[in-house]
């Protein structure tokens, strides 16, 4: 019980930046690997305002959330635009996201140097116990605020202008151009609202872990496994892969081996992918000939 | 037609002896031993394009191979003392066996869900080699890496290690291009560029992909072998994602659907990043925005510029053939 109430505010984390891949994906088909690195320059934004310009900590992560997603979109306008409409392949758009994930990592390393910043939590990292269990204010501020965020996001996608033409165009891209859909405005929608997604996921974690220019490596690959065991993709997938994922590797770390919890987790998904090769929560992959 | 032949296999013959002759012109060390390592990158990326440029099956996990044939080579020669001409083989063949098995999830997978597979494969094997203690002694690598011996000769400089590597290279620079001309290579562009029409022509798609694993994984295992014995210490850190990364941009820049792209893109990033040592920490920045430049402008890569460059020479040779009255006898 105790691996299980550990495991969801990573979980929770992991969902985040699962949804900011799923997003980019479902919308315009791009496999995007600056993902990690955007929740990087959100702890890191938010890291300057917080603690050196002394920001209230909603402003920090209202703040982060504009820039980073501000860089999203430029992303997609500078680099991606052009690949697409050259028709590149796949490969071609993940490497040039690769560079993206190479560029800002030492952007970050020029900027605020090698060091791993130790980010202040708002609330507390002290243990609460409640009765066997014991959580910190700080993990329930990342779950709180986290499901707080994918309500923000269903609303976004279900309610305004812009969340209903990235729903339409993730349904049928061609369709959602005859019907006078600005395709190149929802992709600039859809990379600026994940790299935000992404940039609170980074704020939030970084009182948990260290901040270094380096850490989103690791979290976005997470966060991209979890995408893809829920299904790339589909909303409900990534936020339940995303918990999936947190929970799993909590119990795998805490009740088998911690130095074998990442080989754990990767056979995991070797196995999900084998038996259902298009994630758990896809009924089936479709194939157009 | 023989005329070309001759002519090409003219240029191959004046390239291959140029490159006999290069250690001669090289006398500094440290320009010898990074020839050395791109050409021992230049296999594994011979067989990643065979993979992900011929068959167009993506895989970000070549650094497991690589891993799996330096440690299987490096402990046969440590520890049971075999000698570096069985420990090579024995290397290929395991990775060859790794590849039937991760060929086979992956063959039912692709785009993304395929990258995702071959990532996590590349992570398992690393994690395993670092937490594996008693066998590949963790974090801490191999140390002490015996050299090959040949007879009495042991080879052990740079220039030694350079005829072998070349040796090598040029036997798997051969083998891939008469494969990549017969039957098997023009079976696995038709899956790269249509998997389901490929399939109803009744070409056994899920057969051949694993072999284009197979084929990949012995070229990497190949590359971990000779990379043990010449660096002398293997160590998981060698054999990172970021490894795997490395490997599918030279190939993506060098050009994945030529074996000559796999030369060019081996040897170009990896004189690329020594050279930009100059300029410290903007040096992977430089790299990256390079990178993005490339995969947008030069989509077939370094080697594809090349083909457009010879294809306009051709059209040029043929234009001025048939003007001068002496067209195609």
């Amino acid at each position: 019980m105790q691996y299980f109430l550990n495991g969801l505010p990573i979980g929770a984390i992991y969902a985040l930046v699962a949804l900011s891949y799923s997003l980019i994906y479902a919308s315009s088909g791009v496999l995007n690997w600056s993902q990690g690195d955007m929740v990087m320059l959100g702890a890191y934004i938010g890291f300057t305002l917080f603690q050196v310009m002394n920001f209230g900590f909603t402003s920090t992560l209202l703040v982060s959330m504009l820039v980073v997603g501000i860089v999203g979109s430029i992303v997609q306008y500078c680099i991606v635009r052009p690949l697409r409409e050259r028709q590149a392949p796949p490969i071609n758009v993940v490497i040039a996201t690769l560079g993206v994930a190479i560029i800002s990592r030492n952007v970050a390393l020029v900027i605020w140097g090698p060091d791993a910043q130790n980010f202040r939590s708002p609330v507390s990292t002290d243990p609460l116990a409640f009765g066997a269990l014991s959580v910190t204010a700080q993990d329930i501020l990342i779950v709180v605020a986290g499901i707080g965020l994918m309500l923000f996001l269903h609303f976004f996608l279900q309610r305004t202008k812009e969340g209903k033409a990235l729903r339409a165009v993730a349904q049928d891209r061609y369709a959602a151009v005859l019907m006078g859909v600005d395709t190149g405005r929802s992709d600039a929608v859809a990379f600026a609202a994940s790299a935000a997604l992404g940039a609170a996921a980074g704020i939030l974690v970084a009182p948990v872990f260290f901040v270094t220019f380096n850490m989103g490596a690791g979290i976005g690959l997470k966060g991209f496994v979890a995408a893809v065991i829920g299904g790339l993709g589909s909303i409900p997938g990534a936020i339940a892969g995303g918990f999936l994922l947190g929970i799993l590797e909590a119990v795998a770390g805490g009740k088998i081996s911690s130095g074998y919890r990442d080989a754990i987790t990767f056979s995991v998904l070797i196995l999900v992918l084998w038996l259902k090769p298009s994630g758990l929560f896809i009924r089936k992959a479709r194939q157009k000939v | 037609m023989r005329q070309l032949l001759d002519s090409r296999n003219k240029i191959a013959l004046f390239i291959i002896a140029g490159l006999i002759l290069l250690p001669l012109a090289v006398t500094n060390q440290y320009y010898l031993h990074m020839i050395n390592l791109a050409g021992i990158y230049t296999l594994i990326i011979i067989g990643l394009n065979l993979l992900t440029g011929y068959t167009g099956q993506v895989s970000m996990g070549q650094a497991g191979y690589f891993a799996i044939g330096t440690y299987t080579a490096a402990l046969l020669m440590l520890n049971i003392k075999l000698s570096f001409w069985l420990a090579l083989p024995a290397a290929v063949l395991l990775c060859a066996v790794f590849g039937a098995i991760i060929g086979v999830p992956a063959m039912k997978l692709s785009g993304p869900y395929l990258v995702l597979a071959t990532v996590g494969f590349g992570e398992i094997i690393r994690l395993v080699i670092l937490n594996w203690q008693p066998v590949t002694k963790g974090a801490a690598g191999l140390t002490g890496i015996p050299l090959p011996q040949l007879g009495t000769f042991r080879i052990m400089s740079e220039q030694d290690f350079y005829y072998l590597i070349f040796a090598c290279l040029l036997l798997g620079t051969y083998v891939a291009h008469q494969l990549a001309r017969s039957k098997i290579g023009r079976t696995f562009s038709a899956i790269r560029e249509d998997e389901l029409a490929a399939e109803a022509m009744g070409v056994p798609v899920n057969h051949y992909k694993i072999w284009a694993f197979i084929i990949s994984a012995m070229y990497a295992g190949a590359a971990g072998a000779l990379y043990g014995t010449f660096a002398g210490v293997a160590s998981p850190d060698n054999f990172t994602f970021d490894d795997s990364v490395g490997f599918l941009c030279m190939s993506v820049i060098g050009g994945s659907r030529t074996i000559e792209g796999a030369i060019i893109g081996a040897f170009v990033l990896t004189f690329l990043s020594e050279a930009l040592r100059a300029f410290q920490a903007y040096r992977l920045i430089i790299y990256g925005v390079i990178l993005i430049f490339t995969v947008i402008y030069m989509p077939q890569g370094l080697a594809g510029i090349i083909g457009v460059w010879k294809n306009r020479r051709n059209r040029n040779d043929k234009k001025i053939a048939s003007e001068s009255g002496l067209g195609e006898s």
